[in-house]
C-alpha cells in the first residue's frame, strides 16, 4: 500500500510537476493549483495545458463536506480561458464555507483574476502578473447589433463577479480594462504584484507562508464560532 | 468564448489532430476513461463519478497510469 501511495506521489511529479501537499489526510489543508488554459466546453490541442473544470469542482465539493480538511489554498499560475468554466470554478469557490485563501503565482490573467478574488482572502507575490482586458469573439462572428450586446453582457458578469469579491471600483476596473498603451498590441493592464494590491483587486503581497498564516487565521477564527458542523 | 492573454491561434493549434481513442474502465465502483497505453496498461484520462471524495484519490488522477492483469 506504501508502495503504491509512493509511486502515485512520484507519478503526480512527473504527470504534472506537482506535489501532493497531502498525504493520507495528515495535513489539514488542500492545495488547488489553477494553471495554464482553463477548460472549458472544448477539449483543448494537446499542446495548452490545462486546468479541466469538470474535475475541479467535484474537487470542490469533496473539499467543502470532508470535515477532515480545514481550509483550501488555490495557487494559481493561469493565461485564462473559458470564461463559463473560470466562472464556475470561482463561484464554487466563493460559496464555499470552508476557509480558503488564493496565491497568484506568475500569472492570474484574464478569467483567472475572478478565481482569484473568489477566495477569502487573495494574495499575489511580488512578481506575478494580473492581466485585465477586454473579452473579444473569435471566429466566425454575425455582425448585428445583438452580438456586441451579447458580448458586453460576457464582460459584465466578469466585471460584477470581479467587484463584488474584491474591494476594486468598478469604474477602475472598467478604466484598466480599456486602458490603452500598458500592452503592445491590445487594450487593457497588467498589474504586477504591489499593484494588484493597490487598486483593492487584490488583499495582500505574500508567498506560501503568508497563504499559509493567513489559513491557520481563517480556520481559528471558524473554529472559534462554534467550528465547522 | 475564451478569455486568455494567449492569441487564439495559439490556443487552438492542433485542433483538428482527433484525441487519443480511450476505453472506460470501472475501477472499485468508479468508471475511468482511460487511454490504452499496452495490453495491461493505461492513463487515465477522465474520471467519471457522483462520489465527489473519488477526485481527490491520487491513483483516479487524470495522467495516472493503470496497470491490471
Amino acid at each position: 500500500m506504501e508502495a503504491n501511495a509512493q509511486e502515485a506521489a512520484v507519478q503526480a511529479v512527473k504527470q504534472f510537476g506537482q506535489s501532493n501537499l497531502v498525504e493520507d489526510g495528515y495535513s489539514p489543508y488542500h492545495c488547488l493549483t489553477i494553471i495554464g488554459q482553463i477548460e472549458g466546453h472544448m477539449i483543448l490541442p494537446p499542446r495548452n495545458k490545462t486546468t479541466k473544470y469538470e474535475h475541479v469542482i467535484p474537487q470542490l465539493v469533496a473539499v467543502e463536506q470532508n470535515p477532515k480538511i480545514k481550509g483550501l489554498l488555490i495557487v494559481l499560475n493561469t493565461v485564462g480561458g473559458d470564461i463559463e468554466a473560470g466562472l464556475a470554478i470561482a463561484e464554487m469557490i466563493k460559496s464555499m464555507k470552508t476557509p480558503t485563501v488564493s496565491l497568484v503565482l506568475g500569472g492570474g490573467h484574464s478569467i483567472g483574476a475572478p478565481i482569484a478574488v473568489a477566495a477569502d482572502y487573495s494574495y499575489i507575490a511580488e512578481t506575478a502578473t494580473i492581466t485585465i482586458h477586454p473579452i473579444r469573439l473569435t471566429g466566425l462572428v454575425i455582425g448585428v447589433p445583438q452580438t456586441y450586446e451579447y458580448l458586453d453582457k460576457m464582460q459584465e458578469r466578469v466585471i460584477q463577479f470581479i467587484v463584488q469579491n474584491s474591494r476594486i471600483e468598478v469604474e477602475t476596473l472598467r478604466e484598466m480594462m480599456f486602458r490603452t498603451g500598458e500592452l503592445v498590441r491590445d487594450v487593457g493592464t497588467v498589474l504586477v504584484g504591489e499593484e494588484a494590491v493597490r487598486v483593492g483587486l487584490i488583499d495582500g503581497v505574500g508567498g506560501v507562508s503568508e497563504a499559509i498564516d493567513r489559513l491557520h487565521q481563517l480556520v481559528a477564527a471558524r473554529e472559534g464560532q462554534g467550528g465547522r458542523k | 468564448m475564451l478569455y486568455t492573454i494567449i492569441p487564439i491561434e495559439d490556443v487552438l493549434e492542433g485542433l483538428d489532430e482527433s484525441p487519443p481513442p480511450t476505453v472506460d474502465v470501472a475501477v472499485h465502483g468508479v468508471l475511468l476513461q482511460v487511454e490504452p497505453l499496452t495490453h495491461f496498461s493505461g492513463r487515465v484520462q477522465r474520471l467519471i463519478s457522483s462520489d465527489p471524495q473519488a477526485y481527490l484519490n491520487p491513483q483516479y488522477q487524470p495522467g495516472t497510469i493503470l496497470h491490471w492483469t
